[in-house]
């Protein structure tokens, strides 16, 4: 086997078992939501998203397969929440929302947007395509949700958590070399950014889009700018 | 195009969205409100989400 295609059948294993935890924490917390935001759009969207997530699992597994690596996946798989144990129930549902929607799932559109820009194999591209179309409605529900909060609750206290929704955001490899063997040409046919592009698209995401959105909705960006520069400045 | 758009297209979009429907409503009883069984992680500092 190829070196891009071990690695990328690597990656979209992981991307399946990313896309079950995402379906698991967007069924709890449109629940949360809907208890003390009914009038939000957002518990509904979170339902459809869950669904969507699903369904990318089942793709993303599949094509893992296909690249030679079957995924076991857990069927009654758990997922606790990622929020510090001090914020209140609310607080908690924003904390998480933030880091999945407007952060995580704000760069993986930046990522399939990039990947989108190439050419895959076809199979690839008509994944890619696919989940695309939906992540673009995930990242949105993050921002609409911190929209509606900052016009009514304190949003601040946001701002000094952010390094560590970053932090567990990213893989330690990020800033590091890539791999001796790395094909970065077959590894963008097969769905996958080489790792300097990789690192590319998540700085760019965080300069241009993630710290300008929190700004824009009441977050500090200041601390998690601050971190990056710290770990990015590792390199 | 691409990080300006998607501020664009995420962040404003996913705003306006927000802003559409009936505000929410600050519920004086959060504050004193003690987190769900399964919120917050051993870690206290909270962590994050990984993605793609």
């Amino acid at each position: 086997m190829s070196s891009a295609r071990r690695a990328a059948a690597e990656a979209w294993a992981f991307r399946a078992r990313v896309e079950q935890d995402a379906a698991l924490r967007f069924e709890r917390l449109a629940k949360v939501v809907a208890g003390f935001d009914p009038d939000s759009p957002v518990p509904a969207m979170m339902h459809r998203a869950a669904d969507d997530e699903r369904r990318h699992t089942e793709l993303c597994a599949r094509l893992a397969e296909r690249l030679g690596l079957p995924v076991a996946l857990e069927a009654d798989a758990e997922l606790a929440s990622i929020a510090p144990r001090s914020l209140d129930e609310r607080k908690a549902a924003l904390y998480e929302v933030v880091a999945a929607c407007c952060i995580t799932e704000t760069e993986s559109m930046a990522t399939l947007t990039t990947l989108l820009a190439g050419e895959q194999e076809p199979e690839v591209r008509e994944v890619l395509h696919g989940i695309s179309r939906d992540e673009v409605v995930h990242s949105r529900m993050g921002w609409a949700h911190l929209s509606r909060e900052s016009a009514t609750a304190e949003v601040a206290f946001l701002g000094p958590l952010v390094p560590g929704m970053l932090a567990g955001t990213i893989d330690t490899g990020l800033f590091g070399e890539p791999p001796a063997d790395e094909d970065p040409e077959g590894l963008l046919r097969l769905g996958v950014l080489p790792l300097s592009k990789k690192r590319d698209v998540f700085l760019g995401t965080l300069e241009q889009v993630v710290f300008p959105g929190l700004e824009k909705l009441g977050v500090d960006a200041e601390p998690a700018r601050q971190w990056l520069a710290r770990v990015a400045g590792q390199r | 195009m691409h990080f300006k758009k998607l501020f664009q297209v995420l962040v404003l979009g996913g705003a306006v969205l927000g802003a559409a429907a009936g505000c929410a409503q600050a519920n004086a009883a959060d504050k004193d409100k003690k987190p769900p069984a399964d919120a917050g992680t051993t870690d206290s500092s909270g962590g994050g989400v990984k993605g793609w």
